[in-house]
């Protein structure tokens, strides 16, 4: 396996731009580290093309920008790219953070069954943010949606500089316990909702497999 | 009978205050990113909640388990934490 990061970037939806846009630094911290990287942004990618990119690069990390579901997880619209019982193998000794919905619950477990090197981070339940519309043509001046993708960032970005699967994992979410903090201290009208998606995603983020694997020097 | 009428009448109460919430604290130019699809306005986010629907039953899920964390205490535990 090699060092070095695949990154779905699918641009279908507002969601997604928005995922795809906050994935700039992670590409960029990778190069900063020469670390090689893969961005996808094919619009016909499916599974079997997926499949081929991982096994051909073998690079030891991935991270998924996209929709999900409990045994799957989307690329561009509806094209499933991996999903449980197809190709979930192909996964199992990387390092994963899904940044979709649900698809820990089944696919985080079962691409994790016996694995040794092998770490998924990803959410248990839906993965929720707020955008302000006023930003969406420019996501960087949102200041809503970076109280959610920021504690996201973090799991990758940690990964890259070389932390543990468990640390980068337990700061991203102590970032989004901070943000709860400030968005409930500065008393918007909105800050309870804010903080009740937080809240969400705090209690979804799970961990499953190698707690201590690390990306390989 | 009367158990699953009451746990209507719960689900029913529970909506209207989420409603209530989202028609009350949320500004109208943000959308929520929730599953799959589009991204939800103010009023999508109210319609679903009413119909019930998975979208509605997740904003629903989040406003409990929110409300939950608040009452049992954890909530303030772990935000004391960082």
């Amino acid at each position: 396996m090699q060092r070095g990061l695949i990154i779905t970037c699918p641009r279908c939806d507002n969601a997604t731009e928005y995922l795809t846009y906050y994935s700039k630094s992670i590409v960029e911290e990778a190069e900063k580290r020469s670390i090689k990287f893969k961005e996808i942004h094919n619009k016909v990618l499916d599974m079997t093309n997926f499949s081929e990119i991982v096994t051909t690069l073998d690079y030891q990390m991935i991270v998924f920008n996209g929709h999900g579901s409990k045994d799957s997880i989307f690329g561009y619209k509806d094209n499933i790219i991996i999903q449980v019982g197809k190709n979930e193998d192909i996964i199992r000794e990387r390092i994963i953070y899904a940044r979709a919905c649900n698809a820990a619950v089944v696919l985080g477990v079962e691409c994790m069954k016996n694995t040794k090197n092998g770490c998924f981070i990803g959410y248990s339940i839906p993965f929720v943010f707020f955008m302000d519309e006023s930003w969406i043509s420019n996501p960087h001046n949102d200041n809503v949606a970076k109280l959610f993708l920021i504690p996201s960032n973090m799991i990758p970005l940690s990964l890259i500089k070389g932390n543990p699967t468990i640390e980068a994992h337990e700061n991203s979410k102590k970032q989004i316990l901070k943000n709860i903090n400030r968005v409930l201290r500065d008393k918007d009208k909105e800050s309870f909702l804010v903080a009740e998606a937080l809240w969400n995603n705090y209690i979804g983020q799970t961990i499953i497999g190698n707690n201590s694997a690390k990306l390989e020097d | 009978m009367t158990e699953e009428k009451d746990k209507e009448k719960v689900n029913e109460k529970q909506k209207e205050i989420v409603i209530a919430r989202i028609e009350a604290q949320l500004p109208s130019n943000l959308k929520l990113s929730i599953g799959s699809g589009e991204s939800l306005t103010k009023q999508e986010m109210i319609k679903h909640v009413e119909d019930g629907d998975e979208q509605g039953k997740q904003i629903m899920n989040m406003h409990i388990n929110f409300i939950k964390a608040i009452s049992s205490g954890k909530l303030a535990k772990e935000l004391s934490s960082v």
